[in-house]
């Protein structure tokens, strides 16, 4: 008889005789995984929501006065001191009006009786994709604030700040739920190897006695925590699937989800998910027979 | 070969003290050869018990040395200690058995963990329960089996694995005369087929008339050593 055969065998006799244990085991895991890469998932699309809105990013500095060429490049220089930039465009009253104007398409007969040097001028800075952190964009737009001749800057302050600080507390949920993740899956599948341990321990004794070797007896039982590591995770990460993809079919719609472009994880990320769950559940068992399997 | 090479068994200044100081057995020196039927006998508390676990490692002497084989096991750890229990083949007093499983599965264990063949497995079992008359039981749980029936499983899965050493604890306490001789022929074949044999008994009907050699323990000491034909050291 090989020996992986009989310690399969033995895995097999060890499920049987546990199997409540087992499957409480198993749901925790998989519930586990499931509650961190939900987050994990959000945080993951956030993260790239932001670099496409960072894309979008552009401040807009009003001025007093419409700039003559010789002011325009002095302020061009100016703001270049700070760091470079991707685009300035200098937007002249009249362009402003023109601009509101077909964006009220329709209903521009309001601008009637309106003069049309109403709106003030401004410069529209694009900033380079290296300035993206908030505190960065903050840094910039006070910087453009203390311009000569400048009037307001607006970057969607509020929009970007809740943004970001959204994103800051998914990361500290993602954290938390990684951190319950690990918790769980070591304290469950070590308490489950140690209720199978005490359930076998006539039998471990009469094992060692007949001639049963360390890893005659061990592998059973690591293999046991590798087995819920990889059902557990498999069962976590096929869950979140199964929701991502009823969420998608059910809310794609015209809607607040559809300003989202959604996307699952990449196989990697879901391979490294598995392959983190098997690690800590065989270390929960291995951390087990250390303290209860003394040979 | 020399001496020691046919020695199975040797024991010097053997003792075994329990805390705090409970005696179990002092200075035992004996040797046994390859492929001797050897008998302890002694009164219960005797020490029988306790000169049969440290044979088989299953506990370690206080003081004094011992040799299977001509290898000290008295350090022995970790695989070299399981090579060394797959050659041995104990029947506890108290059976050991695992009252959950079958009986086919209880004996079959000790051939398990030296990994025979699945085939040779179940035709041993089935040859040793024919000759032990449990044929019957094959697939009974040894929970549901009388305790003469549990002896002799016990016995059955010491024999198994056809160990070089069979340790053997008061074989016949729950048996009726047959089943006695019964159980008393296989172990005389194993020793003819080159196993030594250690049978721990205060069943006078057992050593009265062997031409084995017998050994007296009183509590914890060796009182009388009866050589080969019934002459007494």
């Amino acid at each position: 008889m090989s020996f992986w055969f009989t310690v399969i065998r033995q895995v097999g006799r060890n499920l049987r005789m546990t199997w409540g244990s087992q499957i409480m085991t198993l749901l925790t895991v998989s519930l586990s995984v499931l509650i961190f890469a939900f987050f994990y998932l959000i945080y993951t699309n956030m993260l790239h929501f932001g670099d496409k809105l960072g894309n979008d990013l552009s401040l807009i500095v009003y001025l007093e006065e419409e700039p003559v060429p010789e002011m325009q490049q002095q302020l061009i220089s100016k703001i270049k001191a700070f760091d470079d930039v991707e685009e300035i465009r200098f937007i002249s009253r009249a362009q402003a009006y023109q601009r509101f104007a077909s964006q009220l398409g329709k209903n521009q007969d309001v601008l009637n009786d309106i003069p049309k040097d109403f709106l003030p001028p401004s410069i529209e800075v694009v900033p380079m994709k290296n300035l993206r952190s908030l505190n960065q964009v903050k840094l910039f737009s006070a910087y453009l604030a203390r311009l000569p001749g400048t009037t307001k800057v607006q970057y969607g302050q509020d929009w970007v700040e809740r943004f970001y600080y959204f994103t800051k507390l998914l990361s500290i949920i993602v954290l938390l739920s990684g951190t319950l993740l690990i918790l769980t899956t070591i304290f469950m599948v070590a308490y489950t190897i140690r209720l199978t341990i005490l359930g076998r321990q006539a039998e471990l004794e009469l094992l060692k006695l007949v001639g049963a070797t360390n890893n005659y007896i061990r592998t059973p039982f690591l293999l046991e925590g590798l087995f819920q590591g990889i059902l557990g995770s498999s069962l976590g990460i096929a869950s979140l699937f199964v929701l991502f993809q009823w969420i998608k079919l059910h809310f794609s719609g015209p809607g607040f989800l559809n300003l989202f472009e959604f996307s699952f994880f990449s196989p990697m990320v879901g391979l490294t998910i598995i392959g983190v769950s098997i690690l800590l559940c065989t270390l929960g068992s291995y951390s087990t027979m250390q303290k209860f399997l003394r040979i | 070969m020399s001496k020691t090479a046919e020695t199975m068994i040797e024991m010097i200044k053997v003792s075994k003290i329990y805390p705090p100081d409970v005696v179990a057995l002092r200075d035992i020196s004996i040797s046994i050869d390859v492929g001797e039927m050897f008998f302890i006998i002694g009164m219960s508390g005797a020490g029988k018990t306790t000169l049969l676990k440290l044979l088989c490692s299953m506990d370690s002497p206080s003081k004094g040395l011992i040799e299977i084989g001509g290898k000290s096991i008295n350090q022995l750890k970790g695989s070299k200690l399981a090579r060394l229990r797959q050659k041995i083949g104990v029947a506890y007093q108290d059976f050991k058995l695992l009252t959950d499983r079958t009986t086919a599965e209880n004996i079959a264990i000790s051939m398990e963990v030296s990994y025979k063949k699945p085939q040779m497995i179940r035709n041993r079992v089935r040859t040793l329960l024919e000759q032990l008359d449990l044929a019957d039981k094959h697939d009974t749980i040894t929970g549901e089996l009388s305790r003469g029936e549990q002896q002799r499983v016990a016995l059955a899965r010491a024999i198994a694995n056809s160990p070089t050493m069979i340790l053997v604890d008061e074989p016949t306490g729950n048996l009726d005369a047959t089943t006695t001789e019964r159980v008393m022929q296989l172990l005389t074949n194993c020793n003819k087929a080159g196993a030594t044999v250690v049978i721990a008994t205060h069943d006078q009907s057992l050593y009265q008339h062997t031409s084995h050699r017998v050994m007296e323990l009183r509590k914890g000491q060796l009182h009388a050593l009866a050589e080969t034909g019934g002459k007494t050291s």
